[in-house]
């Protein structure tokens, strides 16, 4: 039955004995009118969906630019112990868009690893690599210690307990006359060589470093 | 569930319905009188516990210690006791998904007649082990104390001595939280299970002069505490002396 | 031509008659209280020729119930009223607030708490009425779970139902940053990275989230956007779906509750 219908079927609505069809129409009235109302709607509503969604979405693709700021003298820091330093991340949200930085002196004979050769100063952040948390010097165990899941890192900010993923984030730091600046921040991964910043509980060793790309948003120098 | 469940099923709820009283009011009373009980509820916990607002938020702190909303304790208790890194992203983000997966799809994969709780041990144990592990995470999340303060009762023995004793092991402890030991150690209900061993009972174990070895000269990746000034350094060892 | 008899009017059709009186009521003379009452009854009656809602009304109101419902299945109601609770005190919270994370946000939060009357007691109804609507969720869902409730033919209505529990969560997250003292702040860095840990899209998901690769500028009136505007549109759309399934395939019995058919019945049966 259906076979016989299939055989019947002509392009030509004319043929199909539609009742007034014109001669050489191939798509019925319904089905234009079907057609229109599908596409001019969508239409319609992708107007309005697309650019507030692009709207929404428009901060991860903005590159925000990279700046310096100076956290103190050279006579201020030691390279056997960190010193806190506070430094703004966020513009213009006051006290919200600042965050803490420990900062030392490079010490030759600690900082062994090849990717610090040349950092006058080695500056750690103090949000965990686990999730977020702000870890805090401890300076009788040589340790960061984070007060949510409990990760613990030496004195170069390598894991040594707890569940962070990887090391603590740094600061890329210059000495500009007498005054110590920082700049933007990079991730490490375990032998602390350097990537873009990369959030929190995001590890970088083996495939990590593709399974959480690097943002536009955020690139190392 | 096959074609004559599913009749069999929709014939019996009509019969049931139909004995049934109408929603209003027989079943619209109870409502209501939940919904009183409910905003007396909220009420009464606005008028008791208020609404305390903390300090403002500064990104710069290193002494804040985090803690969730109470419904999110069992969440906050998985990330603190899955300890290997390889396994944070299961924590965070795979435990969490594939739960939420399964509660989805529920109707789908348990597709039986039956709906009697007794009659579905599977489910029911499954559902009601779910329940026990979430209340026993909600309660260790709410438990987990700082790693920078130790709250434990002071022994009965160093009570007894008072003086000198009793002054000596409050300062130690205050010592040792502040030196990030329960980072690695428990002492008590404190501190995380590892990597280091417990130390409540300490004392029981390690004679004094075995305790100030340890911490001049550890097994890594504990670090030394020879650079303490030695005041600090002896009030610590008199803690842990004293733990016994 | 003699002149014809009046043929009598014919009766009213039965839609156009006056109805008899209720007991109790005296017809057409019944002082101010009664032509309230009448006027009230013909407002509704103007509405209802126009929408006929009564039908609706009706079929949600009266429909049966099976015998055997109990107190567990007040939860869902208390649920939602829990939630209007939330509507109608975040409304009123909004008057005041700020998203401005520069300060403004935490000050407007605390004028609210500590100078605006009753303020304390409205912020306290929010702040509690969020834990108890979660845990309301919660109980809701356990009922359904072990009266095996989300079986045929209620297993959309299960599906709608962990969609409003998702979003209920999501709720209390993005409400949880507002007041944006310690706990907030640092609960909602914590929240954003626990986003960020999903492989590939999770960094693209947690800068959506801030608005930008930092804590930003943004990030507070992206959160009180969320929280106030796009999620709770999305909860009573679906709270609406949920409860129009409910009164469709009726409330569940207990699952103990068994109908004992009459024998004269069970002959018609097959």
């Amino acid at each position: 039955m259906s076979d016989k219908r299939s055989k019947q079927k002509s392009k030509y609505t004319l043929d199909r004995n539609i009742p007034g069809a014109f001669e050489g129409e191939t798509v019925t009235r319904r089905r234009f009118m079907t057609g229109t109302a599908h596409t001019a709607g969508a239409i319609a509503a992708s107007a309005f969906a697309l650019p507030a969604l692009g709207f929404a979405i428009g901060p991860i693709f903005k590159s925000t630019p990279h700046h310096w700021e100076v956290v103190g003298t050279e006579g201020m820091f030691t390279d056997t112990n960190y010193v806190p330093v506070v430094l703004t991340v966020a513009p213009n949200i006051g006290e919200a868009g600042k965050t803490t930085v420990y900062v030392r002196k490079f010490n030759p004979e600690l900082d062994t690893d090849p990717y610090d050769k040349g950092t006058p100063y080695i500056a750690i952040s103090s949000r965990c690599a686990h999730l977020g948390c702000p870890v805090r010097w401890v300076d009788a165990a040589e340790r960061f210690i984070c007060p949510c899941h409990g990760g613990v890192y030496d004195l170069l900010g390598r894991r040594v307990g707890g569940p962070p993923v990887r090391p603590l984030d740094r600061f890329y730091t210059r000495v500009a006359g007498e005054s110590v600046e920082v700049g933007p921040r990079f991730s490490v991964n375990s032998e602390l060589k350097r990537f873009s910043p990369r959030d929190p509980g995001e590890p970088l060793d083996g495939i990590g470093q593709y399974l959480y790309p690097s943002r536009p948003g955020a690139q190392k120098l | 569930m096959n074609q004559r469940e599913k009749e069999e099923y929709l014939r019996e709820y009509a019969t049931l319905k139909a004995k049934g009283k109408p929603f209003f009011p027989y079943a619209v009373a109870k409502d209501s009188a939940m919904a009183v009980v409910v905003m007396a509820i909220i009420i009464a916990m606005s008028l008791v516990l208020g609404a305390e607002l903390g300090s403002k938020a500064n990104p710069t702190t290193t002494t804040y210690v985090p803690r969730p909303e109470w419904y999110f304790f069992f969440l906050f208790e998985v990330l603190r006791v899955v300890k290997p890194p390889s396994l944070v992203g299961l924590a965070t983000i795979g435990v969490p998904t594939i739960g939420m997966i399964l509660l989805f799809l529920l109707p789908f994969y348990d597709r039986g007649p039956e709906r009697r709780p007794e009659r579905r041990p599977v489910a029911t144990i499954t559902g009601i082990v779910v329940i026990c592990a979430m209340a026993f995470l909600t309660y260790e999340g709410a438990n987990a104390g700082s790693p920078t303060a130790i709250e434990t009762t002071t022994p009965a023995a160093v009570k007894q001595a008072g003086g000198s004793t009793l002054a000596e092991y409050e300062a130690g402890k205050k010592v040792v939280a502040q030196s990030g030991c329960l980072a690695c150690h428990k002492i008590g209900d404190n501190g995380n299970a590892g990597p280091g061993p417990n130390l409540t009972h300490i004392a029981s174990r390690l004679p004094r002069q075995g305790i100030a070895r340890t911490l001049v000269n550890p097994t890594a990746p504990m670090p030394s505490f020879k650079n303490l000034p030695p005041k600090k350094f002896t009030a610590i060892v008199n803690f842990l002396a004293l733990s016994k | 031509m003699p002149k014809l008899p009046k043929l009598p009017a014919p009766p009213l059709p039965p839609p156009l008659r006056e109805p008899p009186p209720r007991p109790g009521e005296a017809n057409g003379e019944g002082g101010p209280i009664e032509d309230a009452r009448q006027a009230g009854i013909t407002v509704v009656d103007w509405v209802d020729e126009r929408t006929s809602l009564s039908g609706a009304a009706r079929w949600m109101m009266f429909r049966k119930v099976p015998k055997g419902t109990n107190w567990f299945y007040t939860l869902g109601s208390a649920t939602m009223f829990a939630f209007l609770s939330q509507a109608v005190t975040g409304v009123f919270l909004a008057m005041y607030y700020r998203p401005d994370p520069a300060g403004g946000a935490y000050e407007s939060i605390r004028y609210v708490t500590n100078d605006v009357f009753l303020g304390q007691f409205v912020r306290g109804m929010h702040k509690w009425g969020s834990s108890v609507m979660v845990i309301l969720v919660f109980l809701h869902m356990g009922r359904t779970f072990f009266f095996g409730a989300y079986k045929y033919p209620r297993e959309l209505n299960w599906v709608i139902g962990v969609v409003l529990l998702i979003l209920t969560m999501t709720m209390s997250f993005t409400g949880y940053l507002l007041p944006f003292d310690q706990r907030a702040y640092w609960a909602t860095i914590v929240g954003v990275n626990i986003n960020g840990t999903g492989p590939l899209i999770g960094p693209y998901l947690s800068d959506f989230l801030r608005g930008g690769s930092e804590f930003g500028a943004t990030t507070l009136s992206r959160f009180y956007a969320i929280h106030m505007l796009l999620v709770p549109g999305l909860l009573a759309a679906l709270i609406g779906a949920h409860l129009y399934l409910v009164a469709k395939l009726g409330t569940t019995a207990p699952p103990w509750q068994k109908a004992e058919t009459r024998p004269e019945l069970r002959e018609t049966e097959v």
